[in-house]
């Protein structure tokens, strides 16, 4: 007796489990996305957004789990030293990159669709987003990094850390993690 | 007349060896997955293979290694490709970006948005074509019902009225490379077209097809050659050629701006969204 009750309750928890994670992911991404785009707003001055929003986006964003996708296998042969670096400076092009497509006072109308779940501790978001009267599919990643944070955004097809990826890659294929670090500081300080 | 009937040959004649290159290297790019897979997991080259066994799986899995397996496309020419790619670099800021900046200027942005639209839509040939030759009939019925809705209710185009029907909005784009794609020809090597930018060996031809079927270049490829001149018939085409230059350099720098290699940028970028276009 007890023990169907306890299978009935499994069977039933398990996918409800699931679900809620997929529903907290969401709801994680769309609070997320509504601080980014107020932050945006009051901002208003186009060169101060990547300072406005580097704070914001460091709370919703795990640049460590992306930098370290980004580089790939060879994260393993990076001191912790470097690892740190090599965020750092991948987050600032990151954040940077990301503010430069924000023209203050345009908002994106954005539809969330049904959350998918590739993996445990991972879920993919997608969204049909229209800015400035076009439509732009974009998939946002997230995964359970303290919490739910984004880890790549793929936009109509292109993910943004497979972009980097082949780019730090052929890096680290020349000079290892030297290579990786001087290419990201050659990137970050190069005139906007 | 005599004349163009000669031209479409030469083309067919031009594109034919592009085509069995194309099966050619499909034979080899079979055998490129398996030697990157191999870069990729010995990627520290001294330690090798040993190293990688004694981390194990765990490690591995750390780092999800999805992105390994990208899209990525074959690139022999990349000499060549850079060479391409640096002087197109060089036109676009001297040429191109000082168009852009005129056209933006000269043209408040609902103009600009409803020329963008009106050429968007004289482009459903393309798109109905091609969903057709793919197979898509739901879709080239839907597209044959936008472009109704288009040109009779938003002025030949210019508004786009389809867009309050939800189930005509945002249907995904289609072009020739996108049916080649789907007949199962492979993209063939990646070359960076001189102005154009990335592209392949197939998605060349496909530019060609989408040309053809696009009617803003009927009158010129009618004409094309002939005696009889007809200077009008270069307005459409220059005009068509003239509205995508602002939003190709936005797009070219936002791959390009921020990356560690804009080369490497632009063609990942280029293979994913080519994949990615051919799903939908």
């Amino acid at each position: 007796m007890t023990l169907r009750f306890l299978l009935s309750l499994l069977i039933l928890a398990v996918p409800f489990s699931a679900s809620a994670q997929l529903a907290d992911a969401q709801s994680k991404l769309k609070s997320a996305v509504a601080e980014v785009l107020s932050v945006a707003d009051r901002t208003g001055n186009r060169s101060a957004l990547p300072n406005s929003l580097r704070p914001v986006l460091h709370k919703h964003v795990s640049f460590e789990t992306m930098t370290k996708r980004a580089v790939g296998p060879g994260w393993r042969q990076f001191s912790p030293a470097q690892q740190q670096q090599a965020t750092e400076l991948f987050s600032t092009l990151i954040i940077r990159s990301y503010s430069s497509k924000f023209t203050p006072g345009e908002h994106p109308a954005i539809t969330y669709q049904q959350a998918v779940q590739p993996a445990e501790g991972r879920v993919d978001v997608p969204t049909n987003m229209v800015y400035k009267g076009s439509h732009y599919n974009v998939v946002y990643r997230m995964e359970q990094v303290q919490g739910w944070r984004i880890t790549d955004v793929v936009i109509e097809g292109v993910s943004l850390i497979a972009n980097y990826r082949s780019q730090l890659d052929s890096q680290f294929q020349r000079g290892g993690a030297e290579a990786v670090i001087s290419s990201l500081t050659q990137s970050v300080s190069r005139p906007q | 007349m005599k004349y163009h009937t000669s031209t479409l040959r030469l083309l067919l004649l031009a594109v034919s060896p592009l085509l069995t290159d194309c099966s050619m290297t499909a034979a080899k790019k079979a055998s490129q997955p398996m030697a990157l897979a191999e870069t990729a997991t010995a990627a520290p080259k001294g330690k090798g293979a040993a190293a990688a066994a004694k981390v194990g799986p765990t490690k591995a899995e750390e780092e999800v290694d999805e992105y390994a397996a990208s899209a990525d496309i074959y690139d022999p020419l990349q000499g060549l490709n850079r060479a391409t790619f640096f002087i197109n670099d060089k036109l676009y800021t001297l040429i191109f970006r000082p168009i852009a900046k005129g056209y933006n200027f000269i043209l408040p942005r609902p103009v600009r948005k409803g020329i963008d639209n009106a050429f968007e839509n004289a482009k459903y040939p393309v798109r109905v074509v091609n969903c057709t030759l793919q197979g898509k009939f739901k879709r080239a019925g839907q597209e044959t019902a936008k472009f109704a809705v288009n040109t009779v209710g938003g002025v030949v185009g210019i508004f786009r009225p389809a867009e309050k029907i939800p189930s005509l909005a945002n249907l995904p784009d289609e072009d020739t490379g996108q049916t080649l794609a789907k007949w199962g020809i492979p993209h063939g090597a990646y070359i960076v077209l001189p102005l154009l930018g990335p592209c392949s060996l197939r998605d060349t031809v496909g530019l060609a097809g989408d040309y053809a079927l696009n009617p803003v270049n009927w009158p010129y490829l009618y004409w094309f050659g002939s005696r009889s001149k007809h200077d009008w018939i270069v307005a459409p085409p220059a005009a068509n050629t003239l509205r995508t230059i602002p939003t190709q350099i936005d797009k070219y720098d936002t791959i390009t701006k921020d990356a560690v290699d804009p080369y490497l940028s632009a063609r990942s970028a280029y293979s994913q969204s080519r994949e990615e276009a051919a799903k939908r």
